[in-house]
């Protein structure tokens, strides 16, 4: 048995170093994809504090026969920041400076919050920026493929979407980050 | 793979980048975009940011939010590392009533400390060693006891004088004066002042006896406990 489906198996004991293992085992993995899909710390930190109550509480519906530990929970990830995106929109949509620049907010909380220090460079920093101006589709299918490293059919299962769709936006995604960061007069070399 | 054009190019142009293009189709794929500017600049370009994404380090964690997530999921946690395990029971003495307790004992320790002479401010090094703290408190101890002691004969004298005193007060004749010890038969000291003020003014005795009481009281009595046993004894009868 792999170890996470043993500390999955020793947190539905009820053992707490178990949970507390499995937390400090993935909290880095959900933090990334959380930050990299929001650009903003604080929210990233909520979000992720949010993914781990929610896998907690339905810790019981997990089967290791249906996927890994860590696809199911970007999975749960992913759907809660789904989730957050659709809550969130209606704020975005009414404010008119985001209107005009979606995303500035994240834009200017890269650069501001103390993660900048966290970033490699001001190139990573740019790529931020750049993934928060890309649809969430295609988003999220570029930061789970090129950021999270998860291969075609993990991705397929955890936006339960045809493997397709999946090779669709990962592409889409890749062009157009590579376009907006163009603009931004930013040309990664190899 | 002759019908190979650009849009098909930007359209398998991330199956090429992962390496899961069939080797004919990938084999086309590069022929296009070697001979294609356009194409050949975009591969270059998605190429170069999938493998900068690729490279990227995965940001730390906040160090809160492990024990945040601890915390709102397994409760509240206390978790001390170290020395700090050795000193967590120090908070808790800051409870009011640990509080009271401590301040009480400290007010307690003060007092004997004052009650017993000994002075915090003037403390030497000297004192506390094991040999003259047993001298002072085998000293302190002794000079209590014979404090307590005198001050018991002390009282014992006074009440004994104020018993013989009473029959001035409610005269009884079946009260007798209590025998005269043989010390004072002869005092050694007799004031002659205080002898002479006495002896022709038997009938005054009241007031006398008042004025020996007081001189008793304010403390120099000792001095003329003769005397007053020896005006109080042969007294003449009414």
């Amino acid at each position: 048995m792999e170890p996470d489906a043993q500390l999955v198996q020793g947190c539905l004991r009820g053992e707490g170093p178990a949970w507390e293992e499995l937390v400090r085992r993935h909290t880095r993995r959900v933090f990334n994809l959380c930050y990299r899909f929001t650009g903003n710390s604080t929210e990233a930190e909520d979000l992720s504090q949010e993914v781990f109550l929610r896998i907690y509480r339905t810790l019981a519906s997990y089967r290791p026969a249906f996927g890994a530990f860590p696809t199911w929970l970007t999975s749960v990830t992913r759907n809660l920041l789904v989730d957050h995106y659709r809550r969130t929109r209606r704020d975005r949509l009414t404010d008119s400076i985001e209107d005009a620049m979606p995303k500035l907010e994240n834009k200017q909380s890269a650069a501001r919050t103390p993660d900048k220090l966290a970033l490699a460079s001001e190139l990573s920093a740019q790529l931020q920026q750049g993934l928060g101006r890309l649809s969430p589709e295609l988003r999220e299918a570029v930061i789970l493929r090129d950021l999270q490293g998860l291969d075609y059919s993990e991705i397929q299962s955890v936006l339960e979407v045809p493997e397709g769709t999946v090779k669709s936006r990962i592409n889409r995604g890749r062009i157009e980050l590579a376009r907006i960061l163009e603009e931004m007069g930013l040309r990664p070399q190899n | 793979m002759t019908d190979w054009n650009c849009a098909r190019t930007e359209e398998r142009l991330s199956e090429y980048l992962d390496g899961i293009l069939s080797p004919a189709e990938a084999a086309a794929f590069s022929a296009h975009s070697s001979s294609c500017d356009a194409c050949g600049k975009l591969v270059a370009q998605v190429g170069a940011l999938v493998h900068h994404m690729r490279a990227l380090d995965a940001l730390e964690t906040p160090p809160q939010l492990i024990p945040k997530i601890l915390e709102s999921t397994l409760g509240p946690r206390t978790q001390s590392a170290g020395w700090q395990r050795w000193f967590a029971w120090v908070p808790q003495l800051w409870q009011p009533r640990f509080a009271m307790g401590v301040i009480t004992v400290a007010a307690t320790i003060l007092i004997a400390l004052y009650t017993t002479g000994i002075s915090p401010t003037k403390l030497k090094k000297a004192d506390l060693s094991p040999t003259n703290v047993f001298r002072t408190a085998n000293r302190q101890v002794h000079l209590t006891y014979a404090r307590s002691a005198k001050f018991v004969n002390d009282l014992r004298v006074v009440y004994e004088i104020q018993t013989r005193l009473q029959p001035d007060a409610e005269p009884s004749p079946s009260i007798t004066p209590a025998p005269a010890p043989q010390q004072n038969t002869q005092p050694p000291a007799v004031n002659p002042q205080e002898k002479s003020q006495t002896s022709p003014h038997p009938g005054h005795s009241q007031s006398r006896n008042g004025t020996m009481l007081a001189s008793l009281l304010s403390g120099n009595w000792t001095g003329n406990f003769g005397a007053v046993v020896i005006c109080n004894i042969p007294r003449s009868p009414q």
